[in-house]
């Protein structure tokens, strides 16, 4: 039986597409994102995160297998019929697990509960193909249109990322491109130009904005690494609302808290 | 916003009155003037002077008029010494003797007014023209409706006595003297006379020293009133709003002069007696207008049944979203079925309304409620220590040496043994303490007049005028503390055999001390509300055995013992005296709280809570539960709300019973505790009353804190 490693199951999200869903953080990134809130997930390897104050530890990481997580999502069943839901997988980068990723969407799929991917996208589009015929909605992110921010910075390829996402609007799927807004790496006029210049050329019509929070900061503390945004304060408003302005010219803008 | 005139009431109730709180002085009135007079008719004149002997105050803000503070004299301690001795044998039935948390009939008076109530009992009088008792209790009746007549009168005169002074407005003056005249003669024709009667009503059962009088369903009773002047335009919903708030604002003029925590639930929503769909465009402007007011004291209700439209559902939430934390959010379906077990007429099961802080009560229909706590967790320790508690006096039955027990079915045939003995005494405890008024010399004349069948029957609340008898209601506690106790009990002594039961009772009586990793065992055991049958099977045994067992019993009238799970704070005190408890619970730690799982042991986020707080079977729980939840203030903004709203459409279609939804977040409950000053109005609502949260004990504080935030 195919198996996925999952970093966290969670109930009840609600920032993650529509409805009540569960989302399915799986393990393992192949970008380096400094800003990244969800570090825990980077690593394919089990990650423990310690909080002395409220005396308890959690570790990250587990093999399940789809019947495993489908019997788990499926709890949530009645929440996503009432709501509109369904289950997100994310990460990390799901589709570095892609063969396993279609195999639990297909399932979830065949017991009519919509899937929704979350992507970095920087992966060979043939494990799009494998994933895309059982999900229905794409979340892919964008965040930078630099090459050498996006290679030197993040570690990822630029091009590759820019043609899986025009191959990806002219497929049906419904996709939304999400940018998240931080400070010093995409929120200046030239990036953010860029940014839009780049996203019409591949056909997008709408973007959703996620303004730089430093949540995670505790999340870093309790792996005991380093956060090079832990004194970053949170995205002044002035700044999202030249980003707002800036896109708008080309775009549909949401913004997403 | 907050209509100017209730925020001028706002600021005058801030100034308390001078002088000393003494009711007493007014009452002594009537009884010194009526010295020969039988006791019950005594007993109302000094109901009538308390109600009109009082020099009416008539704040500056007010739209709808009625206020307690003329009780404060200035009388010298020798009259009021004179004037408390006066009233020796007059004193009145207390909260376990059925003497208040009650929701009055107001639909009748509205209906007929003062003198159609008078003429009826006039008629009742001469029905039962040869039975003298009861001729003399509707003459009680009579004399209290009089006393409330004359309450109007005065007010009525001290309005106009006021026109042109300083910060007065002689437009509102007048109405208010208008209105008040009206009601003397005649039955209310518009909405600000109807609320003003119902308000002036209220005032009087606080006059007359009564708590947790419910306001009821007042977007019912009021609704043809309201309907009326809307449609021919004499009101529009805006100054409906105000006067309801001019109304709600008044509730808190007990707590700003005497303290305490006084709770006046409102109804709103549900199903009608016929059981179609009761929400209205009234029942929205009493949920903005108590949003208004911000204050603890309105107890609001929102009945949620399956045909209440989604907008009014989102306005509860935009309420609640406020940080007030009303309304509690009631499932009417559960609710009906649960108060259908227990015989009443459907219509009448469907006019339920709260009383207190959550309790179902059949509105105006029977006595006063009453109820007490039961706590659970002492019965497993019983079962433990040969019968005794481990540190607190109480005792249970010997139910044998604990190494005795070699499967889980014989502890729970133990724990159940316990748990009977323990009903029986509770059951016998309660009926001996509610008999103990004299009912001849403890009658209720004015409050009788608001209960369904006191005036045809011509008999007191109390002594068989109500249509149906009182009843009871047991606050089972503990249900997270028992069985997550339960599950780590089969898990770690008869499933994987980590320790012996013998172990087990000795890390318990040492409060596990030196048993640090049996405790880490047990605390890895599985925990109720993460939707997991292994444990969750014990709080489905604890509502169908304890609810069976108590459905078993009576009141002394003949009434029916309702299961509650809901005990405000008691459950933190219970746990004081409550030694470990087999979940890992340490020796006088709280127990868990109403029928929420214990504090953030339910990790699975807030759907496995809700799948496993709906196993149980809550129409067994006809008083009514509490399940308190928590959200962070973004899930009440737009977008948002519609996901709340669908996991409470779930959470009913799927049987639970309430919700209780406190949006205030960590940081600010945190910020607060140390920085009083800066939150003086910070309403939460702790498991069915609410309050200011700066004023509660830090203990308090903590706990709900603790208290798992979803999201």
């Amino acid at each position: 039986m195919i198996q996925l490693n999952i970093s966290d199951i969670q109930h009840f999200s609600v920032g993650d597409g529509p409805g009540i869903r569960t989302t399915v953080f799986l393990k393992g990134c192949n970008l380096r994102c400094p800003w990244c809130h969800n570090p825990e997930t980077i690593s394919r390897d089990t990650v423990t995160l310690t909080y002395p104050k409220a005396n308890k530890s959690v570790t990250y990481g587990r093999l399940m297998t789809v019947d495993e997580i489908v019997r788990e999502v499926m709890e949530d069943a009645d929440f996503y019929r009432q709501s509109g839901g369904g289950v997100t997988v994310s990460g990390g980068e799901p589709l570095l697990q892609a063969e396993a990723v279609a195999e639990l969407a297909k399932a979830l799929q065949n017991q009519g509960v919509s899937v929704l991917l979350d992507t970095a996208g920087c992966v060979p589009w043939s494990r799009f193909e494998a994933v895309l015929p059982y999900v229905d909605t794409v979340f892919f992110d964008w965040k930078t249109s630099h090459p050498t921010v996006m290679k030197e910075r993040i570690g990822g390829d630029l091009p590759l990322i820019k043609s899986n996402l025009a191959r990806l609007l002219q497929t049906a799927k419904e996709t939304h491109i999400r940018i998240p807004l931080i400070p010093n790496v995409n929120t200046s006029e030239e990036a953010l130009t860029a940014i839009a210049t780049d996203l019409r050329e591949v056909g997008a019509k709408t973007v959703a904005l996620l303004p730089f929070h430093r949540l995670a900061v505790g999340k870093y503390e309790a792996m005991g690494i380093p956060y090079p945004y832990r004194d970053t304060p949170p995205l002044p408003a002035d700044a999202l609302r030249r980003a707002v302005e800036i896109l708008s010219k080309n775009f549909t803008v949401y913004t997403e808290k | 916003m907050l209509h100017p005139n209730t925020e001028l009431l706002k600021q005058e109730l801030r100034t308390p009155p001078a002088g000393t709180y003494a009711p007493h002085i007014f009452r002594a009135e009537g009884l010194t003037a009526h010295p020969d007079a039988p006791h019950g008719i005594r007993r109302a004149y000094s109901i009538a002077s308390l109600f009109a002997a009082p020099k009416p105050h008539i704040y500056k803000g007010d739209t709808v008029v009625g206020s307690i503070r003329p009780l404060w004299t200035d009388a010298t301690p020798e009259e009021s010494q004179a004037a408390a001795e006066a009233c020796t044998g007059f004193g009145i039935r207390g909260f376990h003797h059925n003497g208040d948390h009650y929701a009055p009939d107001y639909h009748t008076i509205l209906t007929e007014g003062i003198p159609g109530m008078l003429s009826r009992i006039e008629a009742s009088m001469e029905a039962h023209k040869d039975e003298a008792d009861r001729v003399e209790f509707l003459e009680s009746g009579r004399i209290a409706l009089l006393g409330l007549r004359d309450r109007l009168a005065a007010y009525a005169k001290a309005a106009e006595a006021l026109t042109g002074a300083e910060g007065y407005h002689s437009e509102t003056l007048c109405q208010i003297k208008k209105n008040c005249k009206a009601l003397c003669d005649r039955a209310p024709v518009s909405f600000p006379e109807a609320l003003q009667l119902v308000w002036m009503i209220h005032n009087c059962f606080v006059c007359e020293g009564r708590y947790a009088m419910a306001l009821g369903r007042m977007d019912q009773f009021l609704y043809p009133f309201f309907a009326h002047d809307t449609e021919v335009g004499t009101l529009t919903e805006d100054e409906a709003t105000a006067l309801l708030e001019n109304v709600f604002m008044k509730i808190y003029e007990r707590r700003a002069y005497l303290g305490g925590d006084d709770v006046v639930n409102i109804a709103v929503g549900g199903v009608k007696p016929d059981g179609s769909d009761a929400t209205n465009r009234l029942s929205f402007c009493i949920l903005r207008a108590v949003g208004n007011i911000n204050l603890p004291g309105p107890n609001l209700s929102a009945r949620i049944a399956p045909t209440t439209p989604e907008d009014f559902l989102d306005e509860c939430l935009k309420v609640i979203g406020t940080g007030l934390g009303y309304p509690a959010l009631m499932n009417d379906e559960v609710n009906i079925a649960a108060l259908s077990r227990y015989g009443y007429a459907i219509e009448d099961a469907r006019n339920y309304s709260m009383v207190g802080c959550i309790e179902n009560f059949i509105t105006g229909m029977q006595p006063p409620w009453s109820d007490g706590r039961f706590d659970t967790p002492r019965f497993l320790e019983y079962v433990f220590n040969n019968g005794k508690g481990y540190f607190h006096p109480s005792a249970g039955l010997d139910t044998g040496p604990v190494e005795s027990i070699t499967s889980m079915d014989i502890l729970m045939e133990r724990l159940e043994t316990q748990l009977k003995a323990g009903v029986k005494e509770y059951v016998d405890g309660f009926n001996r303490v509610n008999v103990l008024p004299d009912p001849e010399n403890y009658t209720s004349p004015f409050l009788s007049l608001f209960c369904k069948d006191c005036i045809g029957r011509g008999l007191d609340i109390n002594m068989g005028g109500a249509v149906y008898p009182s009843v009871h209601g047991a606050a089972l506690m503990g249900v997270g503390t028992l069985c997550d106790s339960l599950a780590a009990i089969e898990q770690v002594v008869f499933t994987d055999r980590i320790a012996t039961i013998s172990e087990l009772a000795a890390a318990l009586k040492a409060n596990f001390e030196g048993y640090e990793p049996l405790r880490e065992t047990l605390l890895a055991a599985p925990k109720y509300g993460n939707n997991n049958d292994f444990v969750d099977k014990y709080a489905v045994w604890f509502v169908d055995f304890l609810s069976d067992e108590f459905m078993k019993y009576h009141t002394p009238d003949g009434g029916g013992y309702y299961t509650a799970m809901a005990a405000n704070v008691s459950n933190i005190y219970a746990g004081h005296v409550i030694g470990a408890t087999p979940d890992g619970r340490r020796a006088g730690e709280p127990l868990s709280d109403a029928a929420s799982p214990t504090y953030g042991r339910d990790t699975r986020g807030a759907t496995a809570t809700v799948l496993s707080v709906t196993k149980p079977d809550y129409t067994k729980v006809a008083c009514g539960t509490v399940i308190n939840q928590k959200y962070s203030p973004s899930m009440f903004e737009d977008g948002r709300r519609e996901k709340l709203r669908a996991l409470i459409r779930v959470y009913f279609a799927k049987g639970g019973q309430e919700m209780q939804i406190n949006a205030t977040s960590t940081e600010v409950l945190k910020d607060a505790m140390d920085h009083p000053e800066k939150y003086p109005e910070l309403v939460v609502r702790v498991s069915g009353f609410s309050a200011i949260y700066i004023t509660l004990a830090r203990e308090v504080q903590m706990d709900i804190l603790a208290r798992t935030q979803q999201e």
